[in-house]
C-alpha cells in the first residue's frame, strides 16, 4: 500500500495506461468503419431491428477519441484523477462486453482493442484478464490518494519498498 | 485534490465532440444511420465458406445467363443474370431484403457477372458474397449441382 501511495507509481502507472489507450485508439480512429463493424459483432448495441445502427456507430465515432483524449491526459498529468476514472468506466464496459459474448457464445475473432485487420487478438479470457490488469492500474491513480511530495522526498525508494 | 465529476463529464463530452467533428469532417467517417458494410466493396469468399454458407441455408444467386443456369447450378440457387438482371431482380427482391446471407456467383475465372451483380445489389442496399472463382471453385470442389430450371 506504501507502494501504491508513492507519487512514482502513480505516475508509472498513468503513463502505462495512457500510452496503452492512446496506442489503442490511433487505428481505430485511422478507420472507424472497420471499428464499426467490430462493434457489430459483439452484438451488445446493435445493431438490430429494435436499436438500429446509430448507437453501434456512435460507439464506433466516438469511443477511440475517448481513449486517445483520457490516456492524453494521464500521460501529461493533467486531470490525471478524473482521466482514470474515464478509463476505468472504459474498462469496465469492456470487461462486460467481452464477458456476455463469451457467455452467449459469440466468437469474436478480433476485439477491436489494437489491430482491426487480420492481426487483431481475439475476445476471451485473456482479454479480461488484462482489462483487468489495466482497471486495476486505473483505480489505484483514480482513488488513492499519493503521498505528499515533502512526505515522498523524505523516503528513498528502497525503504518506501 | 478532490474528484471533479464536471471534468469527468467535460472529458466524456469531448470524446464524442472530437469523435463527430473528425466523423463528419475527416472522410473517412461513416453514415451514423446505416449499416458500416453497405459501402464497402463486396466481400468475396472461396469455395469451402461458400460450401460452409450452403449448409446453413445461405441464398444462392446464379449471375450466369439462364442457360447455363438450366444446364446445372447450385442447388436452392435462384438465377439473377447479369445480362437480364432488372426482370429476375423484381422478383427476388423480397428475399433478398429479409436476409444477410446471399452469396452470389458466376461462371468462374475472368467472369465479371457476379461482381457487376453484386455491385447492382449493393448500389440498391443489399450486400452479398462473391464466391471466388465461381461456378468452376464449386464443382472442382465436388459440391453438389443440380440440373434443370427449378432451383
Amino acid at each position: 500500500m506504501r507502494l501504491l501511495r508513492h507519487p512514482a507509481a502513480h505516475w508509472l502507472l498513468a503513463l502505462v495506461v495512457g500510452g496503452i489507450f492512446v496506442y489503442a485508439s490511433l487505428s481505430k480512429i485511422a478507420d472507424p468503419r472497420a471499428f464499426a463493424k467490430i462493434v457489430y459483432h459483439y452484438q451488445v448495441i446493435g445493431p438490430s431491428a429494435s436499436l438500429g445502427f446509430v448507437p453501434a456507430n456512435l460507439v464506433a465515432v466516438a469511443l477511440p477519441w475517448l481513449e486517445l483524449i483520457a490516456g492524453v491526459l494521464l500521460i501529461a498529468g493533467l486531470w490525471r484523477r478524473e482521466a482514470a476514472v474515464v478509463t476505468a468506466v472504459m474498462l469496465g464496459v469492456f470487461v462486460v462486453a467481452v464477458a456476455s459474448t463469451l457467455a452467449r457464445g459469440i466468437d469474436i475473432q478480433n476485439c477491436g482493442c489494437f489491430a482491426l485487420d487480420a492481426s487483431g487478438r481475439s475476445a476471451g479470457w485473456k482479454l479480461i484478464a488484462g482489462d483487468f490488469a489495466l482497471l486495476a492500474a486505473a483505480l489505484v491513480v483514480a482513488f488513492v490518494p499519493p503521498r505528499a511530495p515533502q512526505a515522498a522526498a523524505d523516503t528513498s525508494p528502497v525503504t518506501a519498498v | 485534490m478532490p474528484l471533479r465529476p464536471g471534468r469527468i463529464a467535460l472529458i466524456a463530452a469531448s470524446g464524442l465532440a472530437c469523435g463527430l467533428a473528425w466523423n463528419a469532417w475527416s472522410g473517412r467517417g461513416i453514415a451514423l444511420g446505416a449499416n458500416a458494410f453497405l459501402r464497402e466493396g463486396a466481400e468475396e469468399i472461396p469455395a469451402a465458406e461458400a460450401r460452409e454458407r450452403f449448409d446453413r441455408g445461405a441464398l444462392f444467386l446464379d449471375a450466369r445467363p439462364v442457360a447455363n443456369y438450366e444446364m446445372s447450378h447450385i442447388p436452392g440457387a435462384m438465377p439473377l443474370p447479369e445480362d437480364d438482371f432488372d426482370r429476375h431482380f423484381t422478383a427476388l427482391e423480397p428475399r433478398l431484403r429479409s436476409r444477410f446471407d446471399a452469396v452470389v456467383y458466376c461462371a468462374g475465372y475472368g467472369c465479371e457477372a457476379s461482381h457487376l451483380v453484386a455491385a447492382r445489389l449493393h448500389e440498391r442496399g443489399i450486400q452479398v458474397a462473391i464466391l471466388n472463382e465461381g461456378w468452376p471453385a464449386w464443382t472442382d470442389a465436388g459440391y453438389p449441382v443440380k440440373e434443370g430450371r427449378e432451383p
